[in-house]
């Protein structure tokens, strides 16, 4: 059962090598896209290219919908993924900033780094905007400690504040998402250039996003909050050591799982 | 860039897979921003080790034990920076340039890299996270904050996208 560093799989010094691997696949795939190229990325601000806008998406949607059905299956216990604490007010204006220098400077932090290695001049020079930025915060911080601290919630998920349950969240997400593509493909087939755009079957777009409202349909059925709470009731070890019996690549499966597995790493990005 | 680029959704629904992966094994997602924190505090650690002692920002990194470059986001990045690098190698994207729009100058494209690079590190400590660690991390498992962020920077690049249409138009 997942996540398998909570568990005590592995440790650090391997976590990091896990990192390296996760973090080649996000550059590859990031570069694929285009996103080292400032030009492709701002494009969705003018209105001519969506291409963040549907890589974020369908990867919001994708994990989101992966992660509550791992959680339906007994595959992962979400209880012990680290949930971003919310702070409104600071990530409100944090956003807002964030999005003008976004349009100003051409990337963000990773694609940054992706325009870097692919030998673009600015985005070098956006990291070393991105580390003075950070000084300029950490030294500012005695100032800002007050507002960084303001609007916390804790670790609150949509359906904490909406009230309702993350089945039917995902499922609106879904249809969200959906309805997005639909709107920018739309814009784009009127301010965009078709030379530039990636094609795509009518008949495959409409299918896929078939498939992710019947997925969201289905988990806003089946409640993946009801079955997670049933499961940390019914005797929570147990559930553990079936999910570790049934994973083959089990490295260190001799070694009991240990509950109380703590990481003391500081987890915000 | 003769090379047309990939289609977006495939790219969502791999990244999505990665993502996936990540929160599988580690029980997190992925962010970048945190690295050029800890490269600055780092920075600092070196010139004047003194200042970032107790009560410091920087001090959440420095611990006696480690350097403070020895964190898994780090590694991500550096990863990140390998992913991309093979991608554009295969593909012959790797080109030195100046991206921007044909009425621009170099120099003041630089400096608003410069400055937007300022405005996203700054960023990027104030909401705890970026577009990758908390937009796309926070989002995909539901996080209220991380949606809020999202929806924000939208807000904030949308608002003043004219102001900077020279610069890529």
């Amino acid at each position: 059962m997942g996540p398998l560093y909570k568990f005590g799989w592995f440790d650090f010094a391997y976590s990091l090598q896990i990192a390296g691997l996760i973090g080649f696949l996000f550059g590859f795939v990031l570069e694929r896209a285009g996103f080292g190229d400032a030009r492709k990325l701002t494009a969705i601000f003018y209105l001519r290219d969506f291409a963040v806008l549907k890589v974020m998406f369908t990867a919001i949607v994708v994990c989101m919908i992966g992660l509550l059905y791992f959680s339906v299956f007994g595959w992962i216990d979400l209880s012990r993924v680290y949930i971003l604490p919310t702070y409104i007010w600071p990530q409100t204006v944090g956003g807002l900033v964030m999005g003008v220098g976004f349009v100003m400077g051409g990337y963000c932090p990773t694609t940054s780094v992706v325009a870097t290695v692919s030998a673009k001049l600015d985005g070098l020079v956006f990291i070393v905007g991105m580390i003075l930025g950070s000084f300029i915060f950490a030294e500012l911080f005695p100032l800002l400690k007050g507002f960084y601290e303001a609007g916390s919630m804790g670790a609150v998920r949509l359906s904490d504040v909406l009230k309702i349950n993350a089945g039917l969240i995902a499922l609106f997400v879904c249809l969200m998402a959906v309805g997005a593509y639909w709107v920018v493909e739309k814009v784009e087939q009127r301010f965009g250039d078709r030379g530039t755009l990636p094609g795509g079957s009518r008949k495959i777009k409409g299918a896929a996003a078939a498939l992710l409202i019947v997925l969201g349909l289905i988990l806003a059925i089946v409640n993946p909050d009801r079955i997670a709470a049933k499961r940390a009731t019914a005797s929570p070890v147990e559930a553990v050591k079936k999910g570790e019996a049934t994973e083959p690549i089990a490295p260190k499966a001799e070694k009991p799982a240990s509950i109380h597995f703590k990481i003391v790493e500081d987890e915000g990005c | 860039m003769n090379v047309r680029y990939a289609n977006p959704y495939v790219i969502g629904v791999l990244l999505g897979f990665i993502l996936l992966f990540s929160f599988y094994t580690m029980g997190r997602g992925v962010g970048s921003s945190e690295t050029f924190s800890r490269i600055a505090a780092a920075g600092v650690d070196l010139k004047a080790p003194q200042h970032a002692e107790e009560g410091h920002y920087f001090s959440k990194y420095l611990s006696k034990k480690r350097s403070p470059l020895m964190a898994w986001l780090v590694f991500l990045t550096l990863g990140a920076g390998l992913g991309g690098l093979f991608s554009a190698f295969i593909s012959h994207r790797i080109k030195g340039e100046v991206v921007r729009g044909p009425l621009m100058g170099v120099s003041s494209r630089l400096w608003l890299a410069l400055l937007g690079g300022i405005l996203s590190g700054f960023a990027a400590r104030l909401a705890r996270g970026c577009t990758s660690g908390q937009a796309l991390t926070g989002a995909s498992e539901l996080a209220f904050g991380s949606w809020v962020f999202m929806f924000s920077i939208f807000a904030g690049a949308y608002a003043t996208a004219y102001f900077f249409r020279k610069e890529w138009l």
